[in-house]
């Protein structure tokens, strides 16, 4: 129950109006702080549906694939820049945000990150970390403005966030394949 | 199994009869040149203060600039880095069963090249040819051998860092599945920080060389400034968790009770580690050119790191309580009355932790936007840093230096030596409460820092200064003593103090201690995550500052 709490308390503070706007305010801030505290809540509240579903998971979601397509499909749709503008100017978009996020691709990762392999683990962050590199030199050279919502330099400032995340889950991927943890444990 | 047994026969026969003598005259060097760079820079110290109080008249050959630049090199960059490194090899040296000969050949080079990249700052100060301060960013330009002797510097740290991450990697390798001990925890946290730091102000230096040399003509100063203080900030926190390791480790053993929770001191450690290199913002606070909302964001950022330290002032005092009243200690403070006062070991640090409750409210105050507006520049800021590095983490490493130093000497601490540090810490305490106290004071009322004295035309506001900066003056003075006699007594411990076997002093775990989780070891998850939260602190105005960049600032050399 504790993790429901938890979570939704998250979820409410990241919904008030002025922290939302803040969040907003900064189209970085927007993608990469707002929208994956999002899917922490989510994550969070994940553990209360697994103790408390542990049917429906273990039905729809048995080797942890259909809640990892789900989470990547969720996460592609909002590294999109035009489903950021959508969220700002459309108010039944932004409410999907906050369903979306939590819920779609919180609560799946936390159901399927336990049950995949570390294989599967490192191609989903090798996965994106490609997308990350792609987006990021997208949001950097591109001589438009993507979103209408925010400035040039806003979006090249996004780009480099993507970058400098995908640089560190690069050190992540080359820390697992070089450290044998056998060797230390 | 053999080199299993053997090993830990090594181990405990290193522990037994202390370092081994080439492990200790590594450190004895290291700490040796840190305390006469303390007395250089104190002397300095006491002459900027008595001619900023308008006591002292300096030669004509000899100006205010010089002067402050040296002190703050010497000792802010080159005594605590000396110190620190000097203190954490004799630790991973006591700790994982002596240095690996090439751990030791990288910490030698990483001395040499800090010695020569010392001399290469120095002889430019001393030519009146970098009066930078200590801060060193532009538009104020330096001689380009400054900034030559400033990348030995930052590499020669690089190569201790290195060697200490071979060092324990190594240990790890030996000791499968088990926990670096916690004091080699601390060091490992330390290098961490030291190499992760030094990186931006290494791309600062490598900007501002070809600047200063003339082939290019202007410079990013905002960009320069951030770079510095990435590095900056984090240096004040490495000094701190050198202190902490100390306090957390070594001080429960000297007054003979046992460590807090193990778990918690690794937590203060791992977030000290993420949460501290963006902190660097506060310092920045009303530069401008950095969205309001972005300094709104960095304020999380900077108090998340009070976190940590308001952990460890719970444990430090549940500690001292805890054995107090197992020494019989009574009442809800007559306890107090059963630490062990008298000893300077205990005393020195003791007072090095108080000093920070003041020290760390300050900083907190500092934080603060609006209240920053008050205190930026002037000789508040002064006096804060005065409390933190020139008492928290100073009086810490005096209090480590009279157990460290005979340790590695195989001397020991006697009565007389342990009553001068006794004196040493009061007129230390003494001095910085008059002189921080002034700082601070005079600060609130306007005072610039980093200025000459001067009373604007005898401006009456100016004028009513002169009071606490006589005060600064006589606090500084009470300073010096305490330098002398600091000197005085690491170099008795070190070569004339009577022979014979001292104790390095680790406090043990609590018999019902809980098991430390393993994840606390896992440090490439932990600098991964450090890394994210620095570009999480970083991208927003690196980016608007390089990308929306003003035209840029010539070399300015105003002295």
């Amino acid at each position: 129950m504790k993790h429901l709490i938890y979570g939704l308390l998250i979820f409410m503070v990241m919904a008030l109006p002025p922290v939302s706007n803040l969040l907003e305010s900064i189209m970085i801030v927007h993608m990469h702080m707002q929208m994956p505290i999002l899917v922490v809540s989510g994550f969070i509240m994940g553990r209360f549906f697994q103790i408390y579903f542990p049917v429906f998971f273990n039905k729809w979601n048995e080797n942890g694939f259909p809640g990892i397509l789900l989470f990547c499909i969720i996460m592609l749709y909002w590294m999109l820049p035009r489903t950021m503008d959508e969220a700002l100017t459309v108010q039944s978009v932004q409410i999907f945000k906050f369903i979306s996020l939590p819920f779609l691709a919180g609560i799946p990762l936390r159901d399927s990150w336990g049950k995949l392999s570390s294989n599967a683990k490192n191609i989903i962050i090798a996965v994106f970390t490609f997308v990350f590199i792609v987006m990021g030199i997208i949001y950097i050279f591109s001589p438009e403005q993507i979103c209408n919502n925010y400035l040039i330099v806003e979006q090249i400032t996004l780009g480099w966030g993507f970058i400098t995340m995908a640089i560190c889950m690069m050190i992540y991927l080359a820390y697992k394949t070089s450290i044998n943890p056998e060797e230390y444990e | 199994m053999g080199t299993t047994l053997k090993q830990s026969w090594k181990e405990k026969a290193d522990q037994a009869l202390g370092a081994s003598p080439e492990d200790a005259t590594l450190s004895k060097t290291y700490l040796f040149v840190s305390f006469i760079t303390l007395l250089i820079g104190g002397v300095l110290g006491l002459i900027q203060g008595l001619n900023r109080a308008g006591i002292l008249e300096l030669p004509s050959w000899l100006n205010y600039y010089q002067v402050l630049t040296a002190h703050g090199i010497l000792l802010i960059l080159v005594f605590t880095a000396l110190f620190t490194i000097g203190y954490f090899y004799a630790v991973l040296s006591h700790n994982l069963g002596g240095l690996l000969p090439k751990a030791r050949k990288m910490a030698w080079i990483g001395f040499g090249l800090k010695v020569i990249g010392l001399i290469f700052v120095i002889v430019p100060i001393i030519m009146n040819e970098a009066s930078v301060m200590f801060t060193f960013y532009p538009p104020l330009a330096a001689h380009p051998v400054f900034y030559f002797g400033l990348v030995l510097l930052v590499v020669g740290v690089w190569m201790c860092a290195f060697g200490a991450f071979i060092q324990v990697a190594n240990w790890r390798k030996k000791n499968k599945g088990q926990h670096v001990p916690i004091l080699s925890y601390f060091a490992t946290g330390v290098f961490v920080l030291l190499f992760f730091s030094s990186i931006p102000v290494a791309i600062e230096v490598f900007m501002i060389i070809p600047w200063a040399i003339g082939w290019v003509e202007t410079i990013n100063v905002m960009l320069s400034r951030t770079l510095f203080w990435a590095f900056g900030h984090t240096l004040v926190n490495i000094w701190y968790l050198t202190a902490v390791s100390a306090w957390y480790v070594v001080v429960p053993k000297i007054i003979g009770g046992r460590r807090f929770s193990d778990t918690l001191t690794r937590v203060v450690i791992i977030l000290l580690v993420i949460l501290n290199i963006p902190g660097g913002f506060h310092h920045q606070i009303i530069d401008p050119g950095i969205a309001e909302s972005v300094k709104f964001l960095h304020v999380f950022m900077s108090l998340a790191i009070g976190f940590p330290s308001l952990m460890t002032a719970y444990a430090m005092f549940a500690v001292f309580e805890k054995t107090a009243r197992k020494k019989g200690g009574k009442g809800l403070f007559r306890w107090f009355n059963k630490l062990p006062w008298g000893d300077v070991r205990f005393l020195a640090p003791m007072v090095a932790m108080i000093a920070f409750i003041p020290g760390g409210a300050g900083g907190i105050a500092q934080s603060t936007n609006q209240l920053n507006q008050v205190a930026h520049n002037t000789l508040w800021v002064v006096g804060h840093f005065h409390l933190t590095l020139g008492t928290t983490a100073a009086l810490t490493f005096f209090g480590i230096s009279y157990w460290l130093v005979p340790y590695l000497s195989k001397r020991v601490l006697t009565p007389a030596i342990n009553r001068l540090g006794v004196i040493q810490t009061i007129f230390w305490s003494a001095g910085m409460i008059f002189m921080a106290g002034a700082m601070h004071w005079v600060g609130l009322l306007g005072s610039p820092r980093r200025t000459s004295y001067t009373t604007y035309f005898d401006n009456a506001t100016a004028l009513s200064w002169d009071p606490y900066l006589i005060f600064l003056a006589v606090g500084g003075t009470l300073l010096m003593i305490g330098v002398l006699i600091q000197v005085y007594a690491v170099i008795h411990l070190m070569f004339f103090a009577p022979k014979g076997e001292t104790e390095f002093p680790i406090a043990e775990e609590e018999d019902n201690a809980s098991k430390t989780p393993y994840w606390t070891e896992r440090w490439g998850m932990i600098i991964v995550i450090m890394l994210l939260v620095i570009a999480m602190g970083y991208v927003i105005p690196l980016v608007e500052m390089i990308v929306n960049a003003p035209p840029g600032s010539p070399p300015f050399r105003p002295w």
